[in-house]
């Protein structure tokens, strides 16, 4: 009974109507304990009454208690619902002392009752997913930052003042999180303060975000559950120090179990170590956190970063018991991304197999508790619920397993680990998530970078162009790449399908000396247009210039594969296991049967690039160069495979061939600066990097390079200028 | 490519191989003068390593473990992390760090192993 109090008073704190989703925990418990002992069916025969009377009612129970609390009497007008839940709450503790579950209820619910609608809704799946408040990510920052405050507050033991705050549009089931969970922290951060200073800290801050303080917010009054502490005095005395302590625990559990009929002494317990709501509020408030964040994709990092906390926790506990426990592994694999919570659906990380442990858990548990399949699948927390609720029809006694499961740890262990890490965790939890959530932001952004996902710029001043494709090709034209690129960005966000604004966007990315986006950006337009033999052939080009050798040959394969003339020449099963023999004997023929054609022969050169036969490659993109003079992408091919092989002056000349007819072509000019690098000549290799960087300062490569060519030129003078990429400096330095 | 390998840190040392006949690559011989043995794993550090010798007193790259004594200093790297290296997207000193680099022998020849000696792959 109280358990079941402890929990749907708890959800009912929460979004109202939509509380089971914010609270699976209690939605589990409360269908569980519902089921298993009947308050269900009762729940559902309360006939609708007078709301008020259930302010009467609260106020003739717990009026001794609450006249101790300042501001308590504002209660009686405002916030039925907050108050109906926390008539609930204390209702469930008064009962407590009782013994028999029926009799309590009904002495408390003489009629007229009042309504519970919330109560009804966790009972119907159907009406919850509709009453899902939408909220999104902004406020969320804005509310952040003025909980810093308020956290930093506390330091100074400054009183803190209301401050006006933009509309932040928080449901009521948020602000009775942050009502509770500030009124918690607050006895954290002020111990040392007395209860008014806590009560103005809290009712300051509550103002500020325009939600009225009340009962809830006061937190638990030390001796306010004086006989539930004796109770619990009495059941501590049974039981054995250390690590017996479960195993008393689970014989006092079965004890209380038959004495009592219910779990509610379980729930006392902890309701009495850990304040009323506190426990409920505090699990729900990690819902809520998740449920506020949903919409923008910072979710999963939220959810991840409060699990990588929890599971650092919990593996910290020493108990091979413990440390082989579902939970644990559950909580460390959401922590490391393996699961994600999505739209408060459980689903497997992209890099995991947590399928697996899906499948394994129900093995284990012989498909009586499939709810962990279900949960991971496709279930949110509503069906999930449901799911549970059905099943537990079915099986009276499905609380037994469940509850010896949860015995076999340490429970005490647990519960103080908890306990500590919230005292620790209270006084930074804000500023650690914010840290965090930049953290991940930034190191998302190298990791997209480094698997093929493309990055867009931040700001961009094309988005919103009439016809950004036209005028990307214009400024691809004019030679002006980085601009290029940033229209033919807008392009691919206006029209993701658009493969010729991907392929050009690719192309302009080469040639500003960016294989890595070059790639990401033809990955996309090959998606698109999967033959399209120009965007293949870039592909095995920057894949060659990476030095991955599978994928160039890969992409070059099927350049032939899908061309026109030279597609019959290829055998059609064999791109599974590529011999680079054998695509080479092909791409010969190929240019056996049209030795006109320089495509072939500049595809030949890659190749003979890719196994380091340099003489060879030179003499095909010679051949090519005679059929096409004017390709300067050509002449750079020629120039960069003569580098390669070390023939570092004749390279020279073919970039100048290729900057003759593309002046801006940055990876030219990159090139011209490592060809007088590894010829030594260090002071004019900085003058070409200089140059290359000064048409794109976001070419990485060229700045390590410089960075190295300073070093052994001796310019350590201007080390510091390039660490802080000031190219005004530099260019005045080293003018070309 | 001709061999099944295709590691990447193969077509940096082969560069670095062809590097060491130039003008420049001599110059390093003189100014360096030591051999080192760099041990390149496809995954992870100690597994399926492949050996090369970079003698910078001879000017010479080969594969296979050193004949003529022992090496003035050992490396050993995964094979994504001598690229980055060898080409100056991470820096030697970060690479030992992180743990990315192992080093065994004199400390003072593994200081003169920096970036520079190796040239640069030029792009298509």
């Amino acid at each position: 009974m109280a358990m079941r109090e402890l929990v749907t008073g708890g959800a009912a704190c929460a979004v109202p109507g939509s509380s089971s989703s914010s609270n699976p925990l209690g939605a589990l418990a409360n269908a569980l304990i519902g089921s298993s002992s009947k308050t269900q069916e009762r729940l559902n025969e309360i006939p609708t009454a007078i709301p008020t009377s259930s302010d009467g009612q609260f106020y003739s129970e717990t009026n001794d208690r609450l006249a101790t609390l300042p501001g308590s009497e504002f209660d009686q007008q405002q916030f039925l619902q907050p108050n109906a839940s926390g008539s609930e709450f204390l209702r469930g503790f008064h009962s407590a002392g009782q013994s028999d579950l029926a009799d309590a209820w009904n002495e408390i619910h003489h009629p007229p009752v009042p309504a519970h609608p919330e109560l009804g809704r966790i009972h119907d799946g159907g009406v919850r997913t509709q009453l899902q408040p939408t909220l999104d990510g902004t406020p969320q920052r804005v509310l952040s930052s003025f909980l810093h405050t308020f956290v930093d507050s506390s330091r100074g033991g400054i009183p803190f003042r209301p401050t006006p705050l933009p509309l932040l549009g928080l449901s009521e089931g948020d602000k009775q999180c942050i009502r509770d969970r500030s009124s918690i922290m607050a006895r954290h951060f002020f111990a040392d303060k007395s209860e008014d200073f806590i009560n103005a800290q809290v009712n300051a801050l509550l103002c500020s975000l325009e939600i009225d303080s009340d009962i809830q917010a006061k937190g638990p009054p030390p001796g306010r559950f004086r006989e539930l502490e004796e109770y619990w005095n009495e059941s501590q005395g049974a039981l054995g120090p250390g690590p017996h302590a479960a195993d008393g625990w689970i014989a006092e559990f079965g004890q209380h179990r038959a004495e009592h009929g219910g779990p509610d002494a379980w729930a006392h317990s902890f309701v009495q170590q850990h304040g009323a709501n506190g426990w409920a509020s505090e699990f729900e408030q990690e819902q809520t956190q998740i449920a506020q964040m949903r919409g923008a994709n910072i979710s999963n990092l939220a959810a991840m970063e409060q699990t990588r906390m929890l599971a650092h926790t919990l593996a910290q506990n020493n108990d091979p018991k413990f440390q082989n426990s579902k939970f644990l592994q559950f909580v460390s694999k959401m922590s490391r991304g393996e699961l994600i919570i999505d739209d408060n659906q459980v689903k497997p990380g992209a890099s995991s197999s947590s399928g697996d442990w899906a499948g394994e858990f129900q093995q284990q548990y012989s498909g009586g508790l499939n709810w962990a399949d279900q949960f991971v699948h496709d279930a949110g927390p509503e069906r999930w619920v449901n799911e549970f609720t059905t099943e537990a029809k079915q099986r009276g006694s499905v609380d037994d397993p469940w509850v010896d499961e949860f015995s076999k740890l340490h429970i005490q262990d647990w519960v103080e680990e908890f306990g500590q890490q919230d005292e620790g965790a209270a006084d930074n939890w804000a500023t650690a998530y914010d840290e965090y959530l930049n953290e991940q932001e930034a190191s998302k952004q190298q990791s997209d970078k480094s698997r093929g996902v493309y990055v867009f710029s931040d700001m961009n001043p094309y988005v919103g162009h009439p016809n950004p494709l036209k005028e990307g090709q214009e400024l691809f034209r004019k030679g002006l790449l980085s601009e290029a690129v940033l229209a033919l960005e807008a392009e691919v966000l206006k029209n993701p399908d658009n493969a010729e604004g991907w392929r050009l966007l690719g192309i302009a990315h080469a040639e500003n000396d960016d294989d890595q986006q070059a790639i990401a950006s033809m990955m996309r337009a090959q998606e698109v247009e999967p033959t399209n033999l120009e965007v293949l052939l870039a592909l095995g080009v920057s894949h060659t210039n990476e030095l991955e050798q599978a994928a160039a040959l890969k992409y070059l394969y099927s350049w032939l594969r899908h061309h026109p003339k030279y597609g019959t020449l290829a055998p059609m099963e064999q791109s599974d296991s590529l011999y680079y023999a054998d695509v080479v004997r092909l791409f010969n023929d190929a240019a056996q049967m049209s030795p006109e054609d320089a495509d072939v022969h500049i595809v030949l050169g890659v190749l003979y690039n890719l196994s380091r036969e340099y003489d060879k490659a030179i003499a095909s993109f010679q051949t090519a160069l005679k059929l096409k003079p004017r390709d300067y992408s050509l002449w750079n091919k020629l120039g960069a495979t003569q580098a390669n092989s070390v023939q570092s002056a004749d390279a020279i000349l073919a970039y100048q061939q290729a900057l003759d007819l593309k002046p801006n072509y940055v990876r030219a000019w990159a090139n011209m600066g490592i060809s007088y690098a590894n010829q030594g000549m260090h002071e004019d290799s900085i003058r070409y990097y200089v140059r290359a960087l000064a048409m794109n300062p976001k070419a990485d490569n060229a700045w390590q390079y410089l960075r190295i060519s300073l070093s052994c030129a001796s310019r350590n003078d201007m080390m510091e200028a390039c660490d802080a990429r000031n190219l005004d400096i530099l260019q005045k330095e080293f003018p070309l | 490519m001709a061999n099944s390998t295709s590691l990447k840190s193969d077509a940096v040392l082969e560069q670095m191989k062809l590097h060491l006949a130039t003008d420049a690559g001599k110059q390093l011989t003189k100014k360096i003068g030591l051999v080192y043995q760099i041990n390149i794993a496809p995954k992870k550090i100690g597994f399926n390593e492949e050996i090369y010798i970079v003698d910078l007193k001879k000017g010479e790259v080969t594969k296979g473990p050193y004949e003529g004594g022992k090496p003035d200093a050992t490396f050993s790297f995964k094979d994504e992390d001598f690229v980055k290296v060898a080409t100056g997207k991470m820096n030697p000193q970060i690479a030992f760090m992180r743990g990315a680099m192992k080093i065994k022998g004199s400390l003072s020849a593994a200081q003169k192993f920096t970036p520079d000696i190796f040239p640069k792959p030029s792009k298509m």
